[in-house]
C-alpha cells in the first residue's frame, strides 16, 4: 500500500514537471473504475490483472484500482464511458449485464461508448439439477420439459443476465418452456438446488466446480471442455448447439488518442502468453479467455443483438 | 374562547401525522404503474401508514380538545436549525469544495458558534482530529475523500 | 462434529491474527464510546480495506470492534447519560444515576464484568449451536426463509413501547424503505426517481447513521455549553479486584442476561437494545427492591450490559448458517465475510471450518479481552476523552458520520440520503416514535418480499406453496404465538388479579 503511495507521489511529480505534450504515456496513475464492491469476481479480476498490465505498459506505470458499486456495476461503466479519452481513466466491462442494461433500463451508454481493450475471464454457463429431481441427464431433462412445459423451476442469479439468455437459448433451441426463479445472486440460488427446493439451475461453471457430487451437472456451455472440470462434457457435444457465458473485461472510453490506444492494446494483448497471469486467475477461480480489440466490440455488438432480440420477444422487466 | 387556548392544528404531532398522510399518498401515485405483485408490499405499507397517521391525528386532536398543551420539540428552535443548517452546509462544502478544507474550517467553526470559544483549544483538536483522519484514512488505508466538484475541471 | 473447533484452535494464536482481536477489541470500546459512531459503521467503514489481509485478521478485526464497542456505549451512558450506541440505552437508566452519586467508576466496572461474561456466554452459544444448525439448514427454502423472515417481523410487538400507532408508525416507514431500489425478481425500479445510486436500495448504514446520531448531535448543539457530565477525576475508580466483591449477588441477574441477549440475537431481526430492556425489566420484576431501581442500582447496570453483549455472536448464528443476518452489525459483517470468498450457509463449515470456528474463538477471546483492556485504566482514558466540551465533541461527530456515510460507497449522495433520514429522526426521536421497529422493518421487509415472490414463483402463483411442509408450518406456530402470547398472558394476570 505504501508502494502505492510511494509511486502515486513521484508519478504526480514527474507529471507537474515534465512538458505534457512531450512526455510519454503514462505519465500520471491510471484508474480502473471497478462496478462493483471489494471482494467480487469483477474487482478481483482487475486487482488480479493489475499488476500485470503495469508490467507491460512499462517503466513508472501504475494502477489505482477504484471501485464504485452501484445499480449492478452501471455505475460504473457510466463513470467510465463519460470519463475523458485521455488513457487515464479505464473501467471493468461485463457481458452480456452493461449491453442488457442498455435494453432494460435507461443508460448514458451504448455500445459505440467504448474502446475496447480486452476481454479477460469467459465464465461459461452449466445446466446443473438436484439430486432429488431424478433429471440426471440432458436427454431426461429435455423429455421432461417437453412433456410438462413449465413445470420445471430453473433457479439463476438474475433476470437479463447471462444465466437468463443461456435459458432463452436453451428453451429456443429445443423448443421447451420452463419456470424461472431469479435469485438475488448465484449463492442462493445454488442453495436452493442443493435443498433441493428448485429442479434446475443455470450457473456459472466456477460456482459449481466445487459441488459436482452434490448436484447433477449436465454439461458446459463452451465450444471445448473446460480446464475446471475436464470429465464434464460439452453441450454441443451432446447435440445441443448452447454456447453462452459470463464475460469480463476491460474497455476505455471511445477515442482514445491514438498512440495510447495502441499501447494499452499491445499491454492488453501479452497478457494472453502470460503464464504467470494464467495461473494467478486459475487460483481465483477465473476461467480466462482473452479477446482483444476489434473482436471484443464484435463480440459485444453481438450479444447486444442477441439481448435485443430476447427483449422484443419477451421483456423481463 | 380565551386568548390563552392553542391553535389546533400546528401541534407537532398533528403536523407530523398530516405530512405523513400527504407524503404517502404522494408515493402511492407511482405505485400504480407496478405489476401488482411489485406494487403489494408498498402500497400496503403506505396505506398502513396514511390509517394509522390518520389514527394518530384523531388521538393528539382528542388530547387538545380535552385542552392538553402538546409538549415543545424543542426549547431553542434557532440552535437545532443552525446545528442542521451547519451540517447541511458542511456536507454541501465537502463535495464542492473539497473534504479537508472543509473539515478543517468546520470543526472549530461549529464548537466556536455553539460556545466553545477557547483558541487554543480549538486548534490542538483541528489538527488532531484532520491528522489522525489523514493518518487512518488517507495514508493508511489509501480511502479517497472528495476533493472538491469546484477544483475538478 | 465439534473436532473442527479444537483444529481451528493453533490459528487463532497466530501472533497477527491474535493482535487483530486485541486491536479490534481498542478500536471497538473507543467507538462505542463516541455517540453517533456503531459497530455496524466501524465494522462497514473497514470491510473494503481488509481485502488484502488474512481472512481471520480481517474478521478478528471484527469481532473485536463488536464485543469492544457493545461495551464502550456504556461509557458515554454512563457519564453523559447519551448511548454510545442504541444497545446501550438501558444502561443510562441506572448507570448516570450511579455517575452522579460519584459511583461512576463502579458502574463501569459492572459494566465490563457483565459485558465480558454476557459476550464469553454468547460465544459459546454460537460455538455449541451454529454447527449442528448448519446441517438442518438446507431445508429451509424460500418459503421458510419467507417464515423466519415474517417471525422476525412479529417480533415488532416487543418493541412497540408505549405508544403501539407510533410503533406501527415507525415499522411501516422501515419496511417501505426497504422497497426502495429495484424489484427483487423483475429489477425495474420502485421509487428510485431515476437516480442510479437508489437502484439497490438504501444502505442500513445510512439509515443508522441518520437516525441514531444525528439526532444526539443536534441535541448536544441544543443545550448551552456547560459540562453536565462527570469529572472523570471524581469517578471513583477502584481497582477491579476491589469491586468484584461487591458484584456476588448478581449471578442470577448475568445468567438471566445472558439467555436472553442470546435467544434475541438469534431470532432474525431483534438487536442488543431490545435484549438490554428485556433483560432490564425481568431482573427489576424479580428483584427484591424494585424501587431503587432507576436510581443508581448497580444491577440494573449488569442486567443490560450482559444482554447487550449476550446477542453478539449469537446474532451471527442464524448469519452464518442461514445467511439471514440477525442484526443490523451481522449484515454488515456478512459482507466482511464475502470480500474473503466466504459465503455463509451450510457449504461454509464444510469448506473453511478453520475460518469459521477461529471466528468463534475470536469472538470467545474478544470477550474475555474486555476486562483486560476495558478496565480501570483504559476505561478513565475514554472517559476523559467524553469530557471534550459538549461542542467540540458534538463537531467531531458530525466528521465522523460524514466520513462514516461517505466510505460505504465513496459518494455524498449517500451523505445527503443520511441528512434526509436525519432530520427524520429528529423529528421521530422529539415526538418519541421508538426507532427499533424503523431498523427491523428495513432489515426484513425486504427479506420477506425477496422470498415471498420466490415462493410464489416456485409456486407458479399458488399461494398454498406457502404452507406445503412442517417447517413451514412450524414457523407459522411460532409467529402467531409471538403475536397473540402477551395478549394471553396479561390476559391470564389480570383474570386472577380479578379473582
Amino acid at each position: 500500500m505504501l508502494n502505492i503511495v510511494k509511486k502515486a507521489t513521484i508519478a504526480g511529480l514527474m507529471s507537474l514537471t515534465a512538458g505534457a505534450a512531450l512526455a510519454e504515456y503514462p505519465e500520471k496513475p491510471i484508474e480502473v473504475i471497478v462496478g462493483y464492491s471489494a471482494g467480487g469476481g469483477t474487482d478481483v479480476m482487475a486487482r488480479t490483472a493489475a499488476p500485470f498490465i503495469e508490467k507491460y505498459l512499462g517503466e513508472g506505470a501504475s494502477i489505482v484500482v477504484k471501485n464504485m458499486p452501484g445499480a449492478s456495476g452501471q455505475i460504473g461503466v457510466t463513470e467510465a464511458a463519460n470519463a475523458d479519452p485521455d488513457g487515464y481513466t479505464l473501467g471493468t466491462f461485463n457481458l452480456p449485464g452493461m449491453m442488457a442494461r442498455t435494453i432494460d433500463r435507461e443508460a448514458d451508454y451504448d455500445r459505440d461508448s467504448f474502446t475496447y481493450l480486452a476481454n479477460v475471464v469467459n465464465d461459461p454457463n452449466v445446466i446443473v439439477t438436484s439430486k432429488g429431481s431424478g433429471l440426471d441427464t440432458l436427454d431426461k431433462l429435455i423429455a421432461d420439459a417437453k412433456e410438462n412445459p413449465g413445470a420445471i423451476t430453473v433457479a439463476m442469479s438474475s433476470l437479463g443476465g447471462d444465466d437468463h439468455f443461456a435459458l432463452i437459448k436453451l428453451q429456443n433451441a429445443t423448443e421447451t418452456e420452463f419456470t424461472i426463479v431469479p435469485f438475488k445472486g448465484s449463492a442462493p440460488a445454488r442453495t436452493a438446488l442443493l435443498g433441493g427446493h428448485v429442479a434446475m439451475g443455470i450457473l456459472n461453471i466456477s460456482e459449481v466446480a466445487e459441488f459436482q457430487d452434490q448436484l447433477n451437472v449436465l454439461g458446459v456451455a463452451t465450444t471445448e471442455r473446460s480446464q475446471f472440470a475436464p470429465d464434464l462434457p460439452t453441450f454441443q457435444e451432446q447435440g445441443l448447439d448452447l454456447v453462452n457465458g459470463s464475460m469480463r473485461g476491460f474497455i476505455a472510453p471511445a477515442g482514445l488518442p491514438e498512440d495510447v490506444q495502441a499501447k494499452l492494446m499491445d499491454a492488453f494483448t501479452q497478457l494472453k502468453d502470460d503464464q504467470e497471469f494464467l495461473d494467478a486467475m486459475a487460483a481465483t477461480a477465473n476461467p480466462v479467455e482473452i479477446v482483444t480489440g476489434e473482436e471484443f466490440r464484435q463480440l459485444t455488438s453481438d450479444l447486444y443483438d442477441l439481448a435485443n432480440s430476447v427483449w422484443q420477444a419477451t421483456p423481463w422487466n | 374562547m380565551s386568548e390563552s387556548r392553542k391553535p389546533r392544528l400546528t401541534r407537532p404531532e398533528t403536523l407530523t401525522a398530516i405530512g405523513i398522510i400527504l407524503v404517502a399518498a404522494g408515493f402511492l401515485i407511482p405505485t400504480v404503474d407496478l405489476r401488482p405483485i411489485s406494487a403489494l408490499l408498498p402500497a400496503a405499507m403506505l396505506i398502513g401508514l396514511i390509517v394509522l397517521s390518520v389514527f394518530l391525528l384523531l388521538a393528539d386532536q382528542r388530547k387538545a380538545k380535552a385542552g392538553e398543551d402538546a409538549a415543545p420539540m424543542t426549547k431553542s428552535p434557532k440552535r437545532v436549525l443552525g446545528a442542521f443548517g451547519l451540517i447541511v452546509a458542511y456536507a454541501i462544502a465537502t463535495d464542492f469544495l473539497g473534504f479537508y478544507p472543509s473539515t478543517a474550517v468546520t470543526i472549530p467553526l461549529v464548537a466556536w458558534i455553539f460556545g466553545y470559544r477557547s483558541p487554543i483549544g480549538l486548534l490542538i483538536a483541528t489538527v488532531i482530529v484532520v491528522g489522525t483522519i489523514w493518518a487512518i484514512f488517507d495514508f493508511g488505508m489509501s480511502q479517497d475523500f472528495p476533493a472538491g466538484r469546484l477544483w475538478d475541471r | 462434529m465439534y473436532s473442527d473447533l479444537i483444529h481451528a484452535l493453533p490459528d487463532v494464536f497466530a501472533l497477527t491474527n491474535f493482535a487483530a482481536v486485541i486491536i479490534g477489541v481498542i478500536a471497538g470500546i473507543v467507538v462505542g464510546a463516541m455517540p453517533g459512531l456503531s459497530a455496524t459503521m466501524a465494522i462497514s467503514v473497514l470491510v473494503p480495506f481488509t481485502f488484502g489481509l488474512e481472512p481471520l485478521v480481517a474478521l478478528g478485526l471484527m469481532a473485536g470492534i463488536y464485543n469492544g464497542a457493545m461495551y464502550g456505549g456504556a461509557i458515554p451512558a454512563v457519564l453523559l447519560r447519551i448511548p454510545g450506541t442504541p444497545a446501550a440505552v438501558a444502561t443510562t437508566f441506572d448507570g448516570y444515576p450511579m455517575a452522579q452519586k460519584g459511583e461512576g467508576g463502579f458502574a463501569l466496572q459492572v459494566a465490563v464484568v457483565s459485558s465480558a461474561l454476557g459476550g464469553i456466554a454468547s460465544a459459546f452459544a454460537l460455538m455449541l449451536l451454529a454447527p449442528p444448525l448448519s446441517r438442518v439448514t438446507l431445508l429451509f427454502g424460500p418459503s421458510e426463509v419467507f417464515w423466519v423472515a415474517v417471525f422476525g417481523l412479529a417480533s415488532i410487538i416487543f418493541l412497540l413501547g408505549g405508544n403501539p400507532i407510533k410503533g406501527l408508525i415507525s415499522a411501516c416507514f422501515g419496511v417501505f424503505v426497504s422497497v426502495v431500489g429495484s424489484d427483487p425478481i423483475y429489477g425495474n425500479d420502485r421509487f428510485t426517481f431515476g437516480q442510479l445510486e437508489m437502484l439497490d436500495g438504501i444502505n442500513i448504514v445510512i439509515l443508522l447513521v441518520g437516525l441514531y446520531a444525528l439526532p444526539p448531535v443536534i441535541d448536544l448543539l441544543e443545550t448551552p455549553l456547560k459540562t453536565d457530565g462527570v469529572n472523570s477525576t471524581k469517578l471513583g475508580t477502584e481497582s477491579l479486584w476491589k469491586a468484584l466483591p461487591k458484584m456476588k449477588g448478581f449471578g442470577m441477574t448475568w445468567v438471566r442476561g445472558s439467555l436472553i441477549g442470546i435467544w434475541i440475537g438469534i431470532l432474525p431481526g431483534a438487536g442488543g437494545s431490545m435484549a438490554a430492556f428485556m433483560s432490564y425489566n425481568e431482573a427489576r420484576r424479580t428483584s427484591k427492591n424494585p424501587d431503587a431501581w432507576g436510581e443508581g442500582e448497580p444491577e440494573g447496570v449488569a442486567a443490560a450490559e450482559t444482554a447487550n453483549n449476550a446477542d453478539t455472536a449469537s446474532a451471527l448464528i442464524p448469519a452464518l448458517t442461514l445467511g439471514i443476518p440477525g442484526t443490523a452489525v451481522a449484515a454488515v459483517m456478512l459482507g466482511g465475510l464475502l470480500v474473503h470468498g466466504l459465503q455463509p450457509g451450510p457449504m461454509l463449515f464444510r469448506d473453511n471450518p478453520d475460518i469459521v470456528f477461529g471466528f468463534m474463538w475470536q469472538f470467545l477471546f474478544g470477550a474475555i479481552l474486555l476486562v483486560l483492556l476495558g478496565g480501570s485504566l483504559a476505561t478513565n482514558s475514554f472517559a476523559r476523552l467524553l469530557n471534550l466540551p459538549r461542542p467540540l465533541l458534538g463537531s467531531v461527530i458530525i466528521v465522523l458520520m460524514l466520513i462514516g456515510v461517505y466510505s460505504i460507497h465513496g459518494r455524498m449522495f449517500d451523505v445527503y440520503l443520511m441528512l434526509g433520514f436525519g432530520a427524520v429522526g429528529w423529528v421521530m426521536d422529539k415526538l418519541k416514535f421508538p426507532l427499533p421497529p424503523v431498523v427491523l422493518g428495513l432489515i426484513l421487509g425486504g427479506f420477506a418480499e425477496e422470498n415471498l415472490r420466490l415462493a410464489l414463483r416456485i409456486g407458479r402463483g399458488d399461494w398454498m406453496v406457502l404452507f406445503q411442509n412442517t417447517t413451514s408450518l412450524v414457523l407459522v406456530a411460532l409467529t402467531i404465538a409471538v403475536i397473540v402470547g402477551p395478549t394471553l398472558k396479561k390476559r391470564y394476570i389480570d383474570s386472577r388479579k380479578a379473582a
